[in-house]
């Protein structure tokens, strides 16, 4: 390949299989982090020396900076988003954070992937004499290391024939940061390779992992439970009401293209998606979609939503939302609380745009009748620190 | 840091590699951890890389009654477990201290007698065992005994169209002990002076010969026939004296380099005797 082409490579990362399109001089890490939107595995010095990109190559640690993204054709990467969930975390990481084995927190993923391969693969050579010499390999820069190799011991005395396996792994959708094409391979094979590559993705995958949020919203609708029905039966109806959604195009088995806008704070988001509808009881007033979108910017969100309608008081309608979010990329950054903070709140603005819908009939215009993204978002971020400031003026009658 | 663009090619047999050595401004990348810092820092800039990983004829790691051969893919690490690495104790003694864990998954055993950095511990060990060489070029292959292979810092007997396809280590007889030593700044980190000994003794404990190889303290690992220093701890005062040539830096001056390696000679020329020692039933 030439040094300014682009060379498709495809590899397994954290059970996925993706595959990236990069140029030969590109590392591993850089790919991971920009294409991939794994930003898990951190860059130090990037020529070798300081292992904050150490990662798992074949079951084997390796720095991802000091291997270029072509040389890993059919390879098995896992990288620290591999190793546990925050819900389901490994033990390494339990024992690093009862040490305290972290205090700025970089070196952190370098220093499980290390321990791991270390208790994984060599835990003969992890008693505490030689421990310090085979945990060189990472450099700390902030001394978290009395607590990094006590949590490295104690995990090896619980787990003396070595630890459990990584226990993230599963099939999802790893969506870049922008910077190149990459996509996630449908595992039945049976998408066209261009339909796979296109910006917007072309198949609805249900999530599976842990998701980052999990959102439950009940809101009582003064409308009856048939209108109500009948707005969240009718797509382009239920669509018009979630702010800041647009139906683009209604395509075969009941999928749905469209797109949705976030802001919070400086981040604009401007997702391109694709929704199916999974599942649709009109006895039971239940309905079951899920819906994965890509925003040029690199971030990506999927959702796995229920929706039941159920008889309220004084002929009104109980809608309750159920939504299972998972989001990678930039904006999986701004933490999950915050994610699940903004995603009630557009539960609720679209519980009262149902409920205006199905009383008037009409569709809402969401441009007017729903705020702006960008006031729910504050309105999140509001309700989110008056929120922790009860929590600390608890803490403080406490005492 | 990020590599200055390059081509990259993958061919699948050793003809295709010399072809694409023989176009011109080319390296071979095997493992890449001591080549991929140098393209990082731009120190380097070839026009193409020639990965030899997908030819499979250079994965062979095998042993026979004379020599462990390691093919030019073969990685550190997998030769720190091999069963074969036993037949050459050093090399299960050496390889703790070659680069960090995360470093031997990648790194081969033959990239790195390739890139002959004078502070690396491999070539010492060819150095000190009397190891062959094996070098592909398209004129043919040659074997080049490690006496003559290292030419000087990341200098080799192999010409930039040609290819280190395997090496060869004698594999350890009865009556052979080793030792090997190094103080670096940080465990896995080069040395700022390193030794690797080897000390054979007869039936009786007397013993017939000892060498030494030096490294991290000239431009190429340094092999002497110590015999006669055994217990002359003066006479190693002076080999050191002779031998360590480098420079000093802001790790070490000469002088220390020199004390560095007279401390480790004098320990580690002892350890390999009573090795041989133990091994002579």
């Amino acid at each position: 390949m030439e040094a300014h082409e682009l060379v498709d490579v495809a590899f397994s990362v954290n059970g996925s299989s993706v595959s990236v399109s990069v140029p030969p001089r590109m590392h591993l890490a850089d790919a991971l982090r920009e294409q991939l939107g794994l930003t898990g595995t951190h860059l130090g010095c990037e020529h070798g020396v300081c292992g904050m990109c150490t990662i798992l190559v074949d079951g084997d640690a390796a720095r991802a900076c000091l291997l270029f993204a072509v040389q890993c054709e059919g390879a098995e990467i896992v990288t620290v988003e591999g190793l546990g969930s925050p819900e389901r975390q490994h033990p390494l990481q339990e024992a690093f954070s009862h040490h305290h084995g972290l205090q700025c927190g970089f070196c952190t993923p370098g220093m499980l992937m290390s321990s791991y391969d270390l208790l994984a693969n060599a835990p003969d050579h992890a008693g505490d004499d030689e421990l310090p010499e085979q945990m060189s390999g990472v450099l700390c820069r902030c001394t978290g290391y009395r607590g990094i190799l006590a949590a490295v011991s104690d995990v090896h005395g619980t787990h003396p024939d070595g630890v459990p396996g990584p226990r993230n792994c599963a099939t999802r959708t790893l969506v870049g940061r922008g910077s190149g094409p990459a996509s996630s391979q449908a595992p039945s094979g049976d998408v066209p390779a261009d339909e796979v590559r296109a910006a917007a993705p072309a198949e609805v995958r249900i999530p599976t992992g842990a998701p980052s949020a999990t959102v439950l919203v009940t809101s009582e609708l003064r409308s009856p439970i048939a209108a109500v029905w009948e707005v969240v039966s009718d797509v382009s109806r239920l669509v018009a009401c979630l702010p800041g959604a647009e139906l683009t195009e209604t395509l075969p088995g009941d999928r749905y293209r469209g797109r949705a806008g976030v802001a919070l704070g400086p981040v604009k988001l401007s997702f391109e998606g694709l929704a199916q509808i999974l599942d649709r009881d009109a006895d039971a007033h239940r309905i079951r979609l899920v819906g994965q979108g890509r925003d040029t910017g690199g971030s990506a969100t999927q959702a796995d939503i229920r929706l039941h309608a159920e008889p309220g008081p004084d002929g009104g309608t109980v809608l309750r939302a159920e939504a299972d979010l998972f989001l990678s990329g930039r904006i999986a950054q701004f933490g999950r609380a915050l994610a699940g903070d903004v995603s009630r709140r557009l539960f609720e603005q679209f519980a009262s745009a149902v409920d205006e819908s199905a009383r008037t009939g009409a569709v809402p215009d969401v441009r007017v009748a729903a705020p702006s993204p960008v006031r729910i978002a504050a309105g999140a971020v509001a309700d989110a620190v008056r929120r922790r400031v009860r929590a600390l003026r608890a803490r403080l009658r406490r005492r | 840091m990020k590599a200055a663009p390059f081509a990259y090619v993958r061919p699948g047999s050793l003809d295709d590699v010399l072809a694409e050595l023989a176009g011109g401004d080319a390296k071979v990348l095997a493992g890449g951890q001591s080549l991929v810092p140098v393209l990082a820092m731009r120190l380097g800039r070839p026009a193409t890389l020639v990965d030899i990983g997908s030819v499979a004829s250079l994965g062979d790691l095998a042993v026979t009654d004379d020599v462990l051969r390691v093919g030019a893919t073969v990685r550190q690490r997998r030769l720190e477990r091999s069963d074969e690495a036993r037949a050459v104790p050093l090399i299960g003694m050496v390889m703790p201290f070659v680069g960090h864990r995360e470093l031997r998954s990648r790194g081969t055993v033959c990239g790195s007698i390739a890139h002959a950095d004078p502070s690396a511990e491999l070539p010492a060990v060819a150095s000190c065992l009397g190891a062959t060489i094996e070098v592909a070029g398209t004129g043919g292959r040659r074997r080049v005994p490690a006496a003559e292979f290292f030419a000087g810092a990341m200098t080799t007997a192999a010409t930039a169209e040609e290819v280190v396809t395997g090496v060869e280590f004698p594999v350890a007889r009865p009556g052979e002990g080793y030792g090997f030593g190094e103080i670096a700044r940080r465990h896995g980190d080069f040395a700022l002076a390193g030794v690797v000994t080897r000390v054979r003794v007869d039936d009786d404990g007397t013993v017939l010969d000892a060498r030494l190889t030096g490294f991290g303290i000239s431009d190429t690992p340094v092999t002497r026939d110590v015999t006669a220093l055994l217990d002359d701890e003066s006479g190693i005062r002076d080999l050191a004296a002779d031998v360590v040539d480098t420079g000093g830096d802001t790790h070490g001056s000469t002088g220390y380099r020199r004390r560095l390696f007279t401390v480790l000679a004098t320990r580690e020329l002892q350890r390999a005797r009573r090795n041989a020692r133990k091994e002579r039933p």
